[in-house]
């Protein structure tokens, strides 16, 4: 279709792109200046060059930060997308996955991180939470402990929320997934002698595999930007042994006023978040191309 | 002997299908069982006493009082704060909708100079994590008196929401013929004309997938809610329930009964929207 005049699509583009510039443009290229800075937040600032970024590589806590987002990403890949996948799978051998099953798994999807999270404070409260009470009334008392207040253990109840939100999500984007399989695929195995557990590997997943690449990049990129859980529950505590890059970033601009040092953490922890994308991006097209090769 | 193994044969058969499938069903009945424990202990013990609470976590309620549920609403304002949530999420998704199908409309129906450029640009917004940009934005909304107000939430939501919906509306958009926009031209309908009485009603069930994604991410942000809005009449219902369970930190009850109160409405929409919201959220994720 033709304009009638020139200038009409930019009038239908301006108000979006107004917003986008204003919101988020504009500040992204400031945000990357200020690392160059040593500003405070207000007052004065003088060009400090590379010392905020070299200061950086020096910073354990920085690096243990980056340490345990990597690990949170190990646990949540089992946690939110294998075990999503697994609920995908029993629900579409069952083919009626009923409403109230799907309400009970996909519900925390819809609540607020923070509800989730004082909940959870709560599930593991020492004295009167649900996992303590549950190990408890098995006998298993020795299994008992303070899960958020332990550096051992803190990192991994946080993880195991993650799951409980997430695997219900995941479990709606494989099965959706699921049900593009065409029938006569699973049917054809089954008559060959597959039975379900056969099918789902050799057939299922093997169809589905776009979707679970897509969901393991969600998940690793979700976990980059994970912050409502752990600001609420333990906030980087206890000794760091929950710090991610996150929760340290806004410790350091809102509580330290170190804005020229957290915007260069900021500018690393997007650098990474876009390479991963970018490495997911090759990956996919060369596997593709070797298909279409083979 | 044929004839006896065929009969033989075939209760056998459907019974391997069978047993596995009653074993799936009662699988998942456990597992989903499992995954509704902690709200369902939520809801039980915001109808307890302290006291019930740490005595015996698993027990019934004694006495099946929703009146606490009321407290917990005068007491923790979430009034409030719901309403707050409400012109916040409500703003915000009625922009994106209406700036957002405008856009759509331009890069889906119009060729002119820049168009893949622009699009790249707004595209740049579906791959740049928060972490990039707001502690620019904070101090930039210091300086222009915009935090503390609704605005200071307003403003980024919609920044944030519209790449994301731009560019599911654009590939609805780009799915309808030629036809229908040529034919309303020769009509004589000029192009806001096409945009308001051509596009927008064949968008509806595009409209209402986006609208859903967004109001939803809207409604549970909670970052740059927490930085932004320190006046506790502006917060919205993460922020609020949050500076509400510290301010009642020992309460127990009151802040299990609140936690049952924003979280009944959420089960409730998702009830009622299933379709929309798990379009919504597949769609929203897997672009």
């Amino acid at each position: 279709m033709k304009a009638t005049k020139p200038w009409v699509p930019y009038l239908f583009i301006a108000p979006a792109l107004a917003f986008f510039i204003f919101a988020v443009l504009i500040p992204m290229v400031a945000t990357a200046g200020f690392s160059f800075t040593n500003w405070n937040g207000f007052g004065d600032f003088t060009f400090v060059g590379f010392a905020n970024y070299i200061e950086l590589t020096t910073d354990d806590i920085f690096a243990k930060s980056f340490q345990n987002v990597f690990l949170y990403i190990v646990l949540t890949l089992v946690l939110e997308v294998m075990v999503g996948l697994g609920l995908a799978g029993l629900i579409s051998v069952q083919k009626s996955g009923s409403l109230w099953f799907r309400v009970a798994l996909f519900a925390p999807v819809m609540l607020p991180m923070v509800v989730v999270a004082v909940l959870w404070s709560f599930i593991y409260n020492p004295d009167f939470g649900l996992v303590n009470g549950v190990l408890t009334s098995l006998g298993l008392e020795d299994l008992t402990r303070i899960w958020l207040g332990d550096p051992d253990t803190a990192l991994l109840a946080i993880s195991v929320v993650s799951g409980w939100v997430f695997s219900g999500f995941f479990m709606v984007i494989f099965y959706s997934a699921i049900q593009q399989v065409p029938s006569e695929l699973s049917e054809a195995a089954r008559l060959d002698g597959a039975g379900e557990w056969r099918i789902f590997w050799s057939v299922k997943i093997p169809f589905i595999r776009n979707a679970i690449e897509v969901g393991v990049l969600l998940c690793v990129t979700g976990a980059f930007q994970g912050f409502d859980l752990f600001f609420v529950l333990t906030n980087g505590g206890p000794f760091n042994a929950t710090e991610i890059p996150t929760t340290l970033l806004v410790r350091t601009v809102f509580r330290n006023a170190d804005v020229g040092y957290g915007s260069a953490m900021a500018v690393v922890l997007t650098v990474v978040i876009l390479l991963v994308g970018w490495m997911f991006i090759r990956i996919r097209k060369w596997s593709e191309k070797k298909e279409l090769r083979a | 002997m044929t004839t006896l193994n065929r009969i033989r044969r075939k209760p056998k058969v459907a019974l391997k299908y069978r047993i596995p499938r009653l074993l799936v069903t009662l699988g998942l009945s456990l597992i989903a069982i499992i995954y509704a424990f902690p709200l369902v202990w939520m809801t039980i013990s915001g109808l307890k006493t302290n006291q019930q609470i740490f005595r015996e976590p698993f027990a019934l309620p004694k006495t099946w009082d929703f009146s606490i549920w009321v407290d917990a609403w005068v007491v923790g304002n979430i009034g409030q704060y719901a309403l707050n949530s409400a012109i916040t999420t409500g703003s915000a998704v009625i922009v994106i909708l209406f700036a957002g199908s405008a856009a759509a409309f331009a890069f889906s129906r119009y060729q002119f100079r820049g168009r893949g450029a622009l699009m790249g640009l707004l595209s740049l917004g579906l791959l740049l994590p928060l972490q990039s940009y707001f502690i620019a934005q904070s101090t930039m909304f210091n300086a222009l008196y915009i935090t503390n107000t609704r605005f200071a939430l307003i403003i980024p939501y919609i920044a944030m929401g519209l790449p994301l919906a731009t560019y599911l509306l654009t590939v609805y958009l780009k799915a309808l013929p030629d036809e229908l926009f040529e034919a309303a031209r020769m009509e004589g309908a000029n192009d806001f004309t096409i945009y308001r009485l051509v596009a927008m009603p064949l968008l509806k069930p595009g409209l209402a997938t986006v609208g859903i994604f967004s109001a939803l991410s809207s409604w549970n942000e909670f970052l740059l809610a927490l930085l932004y809005i320190q006046d506790d009449a502006l917060k919205t219902i993460p922020t609020g329930l949050l500076a509400f369970s510290s301010r009642y930190v020992t309460d127990y009850g009151l802040l299990f009964a609140a936690l049952t109160i924003v979280t009944l409405p959420m089960i409730i929409i998702y009830i009622a929207f299933n379709k929309q919201i798990v379009e919504g959220i597949t769609a929203g994720s897997l672009k």
